[in-house]
This record gives C-alpha cells, sequence and structure tokens, in this order.
C-alpha cells in the first residue's frame, strides 16, 4: 500500500470515528423531529467556528513544512487527510449535511432560513477564495516561487474557513432569541 | 430611506397563545426560522409568507407591510 492510499485510509477512518463518537453521545435520547432540527442546528451554530479552526490547524501544519521536501510519507499523510477533510467540509456546505440522519430531519434543519445563510456562507466563501486567487497570482509576478499545489492549498485555506466562519455566525445570530 | 418588510408576527402568535417552536412546527419550519423573521432579520419567501398567515389565521397584508 503506498503512503497516498494510507493517508487516504486514515482520513476517512478519522470520519467514522467522529461519526460513531456523535451516534454513540445521541443515544438514548428519544426526539420529536422538530425537537431533533433544533437540537442539530444548535449542534451546527456551534460546531462551525470549530470545524474552521481545526482546518486552519491542519493548514498550519502544512505551511510549516513549506520549503521542505515534499515526497515523505508523513507529509502525504498529512496532505490525503487534509483533502480527505476539505472534501467532507465542501460536501456538507453544498447539501444539507448531518447524511446519517432521517429525511424529514436532513428537510426540516435545512429550512429556507438555513438555505439563505448557506448561500450567503458560499458566496463569501467564493469572493475570499478569488480574493486569495489574485493575492497568490500578484505575488508570482514579484518572483515568488510557488508549484500549483501549493497556489491550490492557499486558495482552498482561505476559501473553505471564511465560508465556514460566515455561516456560524449566521446560524448563530438566527438562533439568539430577541 | 431603504424599505423593510415589517410584521406582526410576534403578537398575533401571543394572541393564539402558540410559542415560536409551535408555530414552526404548524408551518414546517425550525424555530430558528421563525425567530429570524420575528426581529426582522431575515425577509421570508411568498410561500413561507403566506403558510406563516394560514397557520396565525390572518391575511398577508395584515401580517406583513413595508416600512419605509
Amino acid at each position: 500500500m503506498d503512503s497516498y492510499t494510507t493517508g487516504l485510509g486514515v482520513g476517512i477512518a478519522a470520519a467514522v470515528i467522529i461519526v460513531a463518537v456523535i451516534k454513540w453521545l445521541a443515544r438514548n435520547k428519544p426526539m420529536s423531529v422538530a425537537e431533533k432540527a433544533e437540537y442539530l442546528s444548535k449542534r451546527r451554530a456551534r460546531m462551525l467556528p470549530a470545524l474552521a479552526v481545526i482546518f486552519l490547524s491542519q493548514q498550519a501544519a502544512f505551511f510549516s513544512s513549506l520549503g521542505s521536501p515534499h515526497e515523505t510519507s508523513a507529509y502525504t499523510v498529512k496532505v490525503s487527510a487534509w483533502l480527505v477533510l476539505s472534501v467532507v467540509i465542501l460536501a456538507a456546505l453544498a447539501t444539507k449535511g448531518f447524511w446519517l440522519e432521517r429525511k424529514e430531519v436532513r428537510d426540516l434543519i435545512d429550512d429556507e432560513n438555513t438555505r439563505a445563510n448557506r448561500n450567503d456562507a458560499m458566496r463569501w466563501g467564493f469572493l475570499c477564495s478569488m480574493g486569495a486567487a489574485i493575492a497568490v497570482y500578484a505575488l508570482t509576478l514579484f518572483d515568488v516561487q510557488m508549484n500549483a499545489r501549493d497556489a491550490v492549498h492557499i486558495v482552498m485555506t482561505i476559501g473553505i474557513p471564511a465560508a465556514l466562519i460566515r455561516w456560524g455566525m449566521l446560524e448563530r445570530r438566527a438562533l439568539r432569541v430577541a | 430611506m431603504p424599505e423593510r418588510l415589517a410584521n406582526r408576527l410576534k403578537e398575533r402568535r401571543s394572541e393564539l397563545g402558540l410559542t415560536q417552536a409551535e408555530l414552526a412546527e404548524r408551518v414546517g419550519v425550525t424555530r430558528k426560522t421563525v425567530n429570524t423573521v420575528e426581529n426582522g432579520v431575515f425577509t421570508p419567501s411568498a410561500t413561507l409568507a403566506i403558510k406563516l398567515a394560514q397557520a396565525l389565521e390572518v391575511s398577508v397584508e395584515q401580517l406583513f407591510w413595508i416600512e419605509r
């Protein structure tokens, strides 16, 4: 098994463990569809900024290894795990998320206000990504050496957390009782 | 002066003795959405406005109006 496959496996295993822990914590809590949607909605509002912090801390590990040889196994595992996390976060941003919940709960949790907040977050993510892409492009005009992989990494490091933080902020504001 | 959609959702809901959660369940949205509409943070779609009016037994015009 090559190191890329190992990294991918580590990422998927981490995701499975996280889901199993969440399911185990939620056991013995009988709730109606509305209660469940409310509970998950609150949990999502708390989770989004935390997810942005986890994502950014993974980026710190990547950027600290810039300039060092890229072909080590540890580097490959880190990059593959990051890639899995990025795809999962993007899928959660683009869809209703909570894929293991019942359809009624998923439909309710993705109601009109949530969709509006999610769309606004995606807009922020896009604008921040484009801003980062322009900045990277401008940097290369001043003889800064950067390969395509590093450039993509920088753009995603800005874009994904921007969308997560914006969505988290909007959800928290919406949940606040007047 | 920007226009905003004002509403008497909270007032009407209180008249009927409903909580935000109960109204949300009647309309098929989360409490969060009812809360944001009530506070003027979120402008509902025509569909949701009609559903809210029906759930609160008033017309849409009685529930929402444009404030200048």
